[in-house]
């Protein structure tokens, strides 16, 4: 019956956005059963090839073939048609509607009131989901809604969607992100089951670890280019990460023994609001010492958001005491903050870091635009505004079409983070809060932030580093603190845990139970290698 | 006078409800919509216009002339709307922009027609259509109850009509699958292009339909309080109708309230002039009313507001 | 076609004054097709209005009257555009959609009118305290949208336009009470010492109205640019236009801004209400909302959100709307016509975001068709 060798063949795939060009003439070829990885870099053009096979994007050149068959992909219903489903890295969901509502949003079940007025046959669907979530062992309440399931509930939704279309394609892009190495480990054998039930996987990533634990092959891009397609068993870690990145690379950072001081940042018992009125910092007490480096680890959502919020002055607090340098600063604006030495790196440059429609330089200058040699009576000293911007420009090598006068927006996510960073470590402060600095960076960038931040903590900064990204956390913190649902559930000097443990932490795992579970647990603990 | 206070109320809160619920369909896709004032004047010209022509043919004798114009206004709003569909979702300008657009453009161009197809087919220089007043039935049975009843007195039958399609709208809204896909676009257009949703598609119904729907508040309003179609139809009380579904929460039963809540703020000051036999240019004091009520409320109850998520957005397809 | 847009649009140096001229001939042209439809002549007409602004001659003047007479008037009509238009501009940085104008412009002319407007003040006070006084009450109405927005999180667009009409109302009440000119259904006309036009100077033989305050909006103008672009206020109402949370995460205060911006932006308003009813008009009109305030959004827009912008964008929509009087008369077209084609100009110019990004896009494509072209041919 399957008259055709691969599910899946994409020829000569190309695709171009403005500047550049996001799949150079990449051809792969799947076999139906498989998981197939897609290893990269970010930017390597990995989703913009699957977005291709989804129907987000129309290639420029290039064929599709699925079961042997020419198509034309135009739109994602297309797809969904031919039985492809994805995952996508931010999740496509409706957050004020129920699990049900978002499976079958777009292809819903319909029954006719009175023999002809149509409408939604809610009851028939919610019967349905719960049957599909049962045969494919991914639990949900098809009744929740979306807006109060956690990340990896709502992934099985995701999941589920594509199953309740029959997808015999699956796609995950970047599927484990967002989640904790206990969570990893359930989604991978969520995977596992699925292949075994005669599913087609591709997924991609840039955690070789993840792809030596499922896959069977892997097809390497860098730079929109493809470069290698190696079977995975066949192929070292060492030998895919020199495929991805183009040459060897250290995974570790180099840094030597920190020399904690003074006590820069004390928090105490402080309790944040979010929106909704929930606690969503909740009593947490914790010092950084100058020349030292606090990563906080924890799974998103857990309040590290609010608590860099308040720390930095975006909101307010509802109990509880900060102090930088000695000086209480609970109630100070956000100016007084920044004139008494904090920097804050935001998550989100977009929205909160940049002002995207400004110009490069009136964005550096934007934590000093307002002091003496930037302005005179509140106008403007053109000559200062350039010098700042050529000075950060050149030291941190900030690129861009038009150096100082580049609309912030026409610049790419990388240069964008680089240069907001440029602008926080100049200030030269005495406590740096940085959140999630690499999201969304290549490997070179990052081992070059990674190394600022050390040079930042040898100057003398205290350091609160806040990360989703395990990795990140265990290769820069001096000190590792854990946040769960709003409360710090373990502080320890960063040699004293292993990757397994903060793992369980950040699953909100009390200490005794973590130690007990210790022996058992010794599979990642050489990642770092 | 606590009749004519629930009468009068009811008949200038219902075409504002039918207004404001074109204004949800539009909103809760993800559209702002500030051209319901233009639309509503524009479907009230179209209307006006085929019932001034129909008469003329027909004669005053019958009431079908009266039906067909609430048809035609319809038509001509839902027509019109294609402009803000075209600004909105082909051009992708700000959507608070093009709604005000919309609106002037509505106003210059209905001012312009109107005395330009008055002048080519009656000889006239006017910039009025004259219409008569909505003919009223009493309910039978039912306006007989005391107090209440007085809601059943003197109805003209397009508040009938409203009443009708909201419950309509409310089960397309909440019952349907273009109501669950209008829903999902206006909190999150992106999962429901991924769901295999046309988004601009559901965008496009969603504000055709308040262009008719907003066309036949319009007509409502030439039959009622006017008695004529001319500029003077742009009295704000489409903005009227956003402030309405702002405060009902973009939920179709509290923007009634909301609606009712002006309507009698407006008749009961008219009545309290009237009684106390003030002089008429307190009339234009107690016009305020609605507004200032709506300013109020807005004070109020507009922090826990919840818009649609969406709302507003220019969504572009490849946009991650 | 397509190549010959792009040629014309694309390209970073003054583009966006490029689209908008684009778009002004495109709205001339479509208001062209609608004379056509009319059967009149478009060129003729178009020639009206240039005539009625006293920029072309008229084929003959009441005597004491000449081109420059009109010209003065125009300019009389101009100064209140360029306040307004400068008020909307304002808003728009400060990332405001100041539609409430109109209102401000009632109240502004009100108050001017009533305190000073019939008082026997000799001109040297009468004049500067209406001018304060139209700054002040729409500084005032300003600030009451700013507060309205920061407090209660009330959508400027929303409260602008129910204090439009609020006002509208409780001034027709106070006009019809107290202040109407029985015979001109209008406020009884303002005192001359108080009017900020001069009416009727005889001069070099001529008879013509003297705009006082048209230098005041010129001058308007250029200050605005300077504080936009070249000071810490411009930098940082301009950040929160663009980016609220950036903004605060900067430290810049919100509250202060959004305030700062409508305070500013109803003076401008002000502005505006006075020099158009107590300098152009002399009285004002009760039971209508003063079409003025909207025509200045479409000046905002076409002026590029530019200041100098402002003015040029002024000068040509009140052409289209000062000239419009002559038109109708000697073409026997409606006046509403030039509203209609202002109606034109503002949808194209809403639409100047999305001409810019296709050209950009068609222009790119361009672009590579000629690289890859160039590279086809090297090959072969």
């Amino acid at each position: 019956m399957d008259n055709y060798e691969y599910i899946i063949e994409m020829k000569h795939i190309t695709k171009r956005f403005p500047r550049i060009v996001a799949n150079d003439d990449v051809s792969i070829s799947i076999k139906k059963g498989e998981i197939y990885a897609l290893l990269g870099e970010n930017g390597a053009g990995k989703t913009t090839i699957m977005s291709v096979l989804f129907g987000m994007y129309e290639p420029d050149e290039g064929e599709i073939y699925i079961r042997g068959e020419k198509v034309n992909i135009t739109s994602p219903r297309q797809a969904t048609m031919l039985g492809i489903g994805m995952v996508q890295q931010h999740f496509r969901l409706i957050s004020n509607y129920t699990v049900t509502e978002n499976i079958i949003l777009g292809s819903e079940p319909q029954n006719k009131l009175f023999g002809f007025i149509p409408h939604v046959d809610i009851k028939k669907s919610n019967a349905e989901i719960a049957a599909l979530s049962e045969k494919y062992g991914l639990k949900v309440d098809p009744l929740a809604v979306i807006s109060d399931l956690n990340v990896s509930t709502q992934q099985r939704v995701e999941i589920l969607k594509m199953l309740y279309r029959d997808a015999e394609i699956l796609i995950f892009d970047e599927p484990t992100a967002v989640l904790t190495p206990q969570e990893i480990e359930f989604l991978l054998e969520i995977i596992r089951g699925l292949r075994d039930s005669g599913k087609t996987i591709i997924i991609i990533t840039h955690k070789l670890e993840e792809i030596k634990a499922i896959a069977d092959r892997c097809a390497i891009l860098n730079h929109g280019r493809l470069i290698d397609i190696k079977d995975v068993k066949d192929t070292s870690t060492t030998e895919l990460a020199r495929l991805m990145v183009g040459h060897e690379v250290s995974f570790t950072v180099d840094k030597e023994e920190a020399r904690p001081g003074d006590t820069v940042l004390k928090v105490e018992n402080l309790t944040v609001c979010n929106e909704q009125g929930y606690k969503a910092v909740d009593d947490v007490s914790f010092e950084i010492h100058s020349g030292e480096i606090f990563a906080l680890a924890g799974v998103a959502g857990n309040g590290q958001n609010e608590l860099a919020d308040a720390i930095a002055g975006l909101k307010q607090v509802r109990s509880g005491k900060i102090v930088l340098d000695g000086l209480d600063i609970t109630g100070m604006s956000i100016r007084e903050r920044i004139e008494n030495g904090m920097s804050y790196i935001p998550e989100d440059r977009q929205k909160v870091g940049l002002i995207m429609g400004f110009s490069l330089k009136d964005n550096l200058a934007v934590r000093k635009y307002y002091t003496d040699s930037f302005s005179h009576h509140t106008i403007i000293n053109d000559q200062t505004f350039d010098e700042h911007g050529k000075r950060l420009i050149d030291d941190y090598d900030i690129r861009s079409s038009d150096g100082n006068s580049t609309i912030v927006r026409a610049m790419s996510g990388g240069n964008q983070q680089k240069a907001m960073i440029a602008r926080e470590i100049d200030m030269k402060g005495k406590l740096i809060v940085v959140m999630q600095p690499t999201r969304g960076l290549d490997v070179g960038a990052i081992s070059n932030i990674h190394k600022r931040i050390v040079a930042e903590r040898d100057r003398g900064a205290a350091i609160l580093l806040i990360s989703l990204e395990l990795d990140e956390v265990m290769n820069c913190a001096d000190t590792i603190g854990v946040i769960y649902d709003g409360r710090i559930n373990r502080i320890a000097k960063a040699s004293e845990l292993t990757v397994n443990e903060v793992g369980n932490y950040m699953m909100g795992v009390s200490r005794s139970e973590v130690k007990d579970g210790r022996d058992d647990m010794q599979k990642e603990g050489g990642e770092g290698a | 006078m606590i009749d004519s206070i629930i009468i009068d109320g009811l008949a200038f809160a219902l075409p504002m409800f039918i207004m404001a619920i074109g204004g949800i369909f539009s909103e809760k896709s993800g559209i702002t919509n500030l051209a319901i004032e233009g639309l509503q004047g524009f479907g009230a010209f179209t209307g006006a216009f085929a019932m001034v022509i129909l008469t003329n043919a027909m004669g005053t004798g019958t009431q079908v002339p009266y039906y067909i114009s609430f048809l035609v206004a319809a038509a001509g709003g839902m027509i019109y709307s294609m402009v803000h569909v075209i600004l909105c979702i082909r051009f992708k300008a700000n959507q608070v922009i093009s709604g005000v657009v919309v609106n002037i453009l509505a106003m210059a161009l209905t001012s312009f027609l109107t005395r330009r197809l008055n002048l080519m087919i009656f000889g006239e220089t006017s910039n009025k259509f004259i219409l008569e007043t909505s003919v009223r039935y009493d309910v039978p049975v039912l306006s007989e109850i005391p107090f209440i009843g007085a809601a059943f007195k003197r109805v003209y039958p397009f508040e009938i009509l409203i009443v009708i399609i909201a419950v309509i709208a409310w089960y397309v809204m909440y019952r349907t699958p273009y109501g669950m896909h209008l829903r999902a676009c206006g909190d999150n257009p992106h999962a429901a292009d991924a769901a295999g949703i046309d988004v601009g598609r559901v965008q496009m119904i969603a504000i055709v339909l308040s262009g008719g729907l907003s066309a036949i508040g319009g007509m409502c309003y030439a039959y009622s309080i006017s008695a004529n179609f001319s500029p003077d139809i742009y009295l704000g009380l489409g903005y009227l109708a956003i402030a309405a579904l702002i405060f009902g929460n973009w939920s179709i039963l509290p923007t009634l309230g909301a609606c009712l809540l002006f309507g009698f703020a407006r008749s009961i000051g008219h009545e309290v002039i009237k009684n106390l036999g003030m002089p008429s240019t307190y009339n234009d004091l107690v016009r305020t009313l609605p507004y200032v009520v709506t300013l109020l409320l807005l004070i109020f109850f507009s922090k826990n507001n919840r818009a649609p998520r969406a709302l507003g957005e220019v969504y572009f397809r490849g946009k991650r | 076609m397509k190549k010959l847009m792009v040629r014309l649009l694309s390209g970073e140096k003054h583009q966006m004054f490029r689209i908008s001229v684009f778009a002004v001939v495109i709205s001339l042209i479509f208001g062209a097709a609608v004379l056509l439809m009319i059967a009149t002549n478009p060129f003729a007409s178009y020639l009206n209005l240039l005539q009625g602004s006293g920029l072309a001659p008229k084929r003959s003047y009441a005597g004491m009257r000449n081109m420059f007479t009109d010209f003065m008037s125009f300019l009389d009509a101009m100064t209140p555009m360029i306040f307004a238009s400068l008020s909307v501009m304002v808003a728009l940085k400060g990332g405001l959609f100041n539609i409430g104008v109109s209102g401000m412009m009632l109240v502004s002319s009100f108050c001017a009118t009533a305190l000073v407007g019939y008082s026997s003040l000799s001109a040297g006070i009468a004049r500067p305290l209406v001018l304060i006084i139209g700054i002040v009450s729409g500084a005032l109405v300003g600030a009451i949208i700013g507060a309205l927005k920061f407090k209660f999180n009330i959508n400027e667009v929303v409260s602008s336009i129910m204090l439009n009409y609020i006002f509208m109302y409780v001034l027709t009440f106070f006009i019809n009470s107290y202040y109407l000119d029985p015979v001109s259904r209008q406020s009884i006309n303002i005192s001359d010492s108080a009017r900020l036009t001069i009416i009727d100077i005889k001069a070099f033989g001529l008879k013509f109205d003297v705009p006082l305050a048209f230098i005041l909006a010129i001058l308007a103008a250029f200050i605005i640019r300077f504080v936009m672009n070249r000071t810490t206020i411009g930098y940082e109402i301009k950040a929160v236009g663009l980016s609220p949370a950036a903004a605060n995460y900067a430290g810049i205060n919100i509250r202060k801004n959004i305030l700062l911006t409508m305070v500013v932006s109803g003076a401008l308003a002000g502005l505006a209400g006075v020099t158009y009813y107590c300098g152009y008009v002399g009285s004002i009109q009760p039971g209508v909302v003063p079409g003025l305030g909207f025509n200045a959004i479409a000046v905002a827009l076409l002026g590029c959100s530019d200041p100098i912008g402002c003015i040029l964008a002024s000068f040509l929509i009140t052409v289209i709307s000062k000239g419009s009087i002559y038109m109708s008369s000697q073409q026997g077209v409606e006046i509403e016509l030039a509203d209609l084609i202002t109606a034109f100009i503002l949808i194209f110019s809403a639409c100047s975001g999305f001409i810019k990004e296709y050209t950009d896009k068609v222009e790119r494509q361009l672009k590579e068709k000629n690289f890859n072209e160039k590279k086809g041919g090297a090959q072969a």
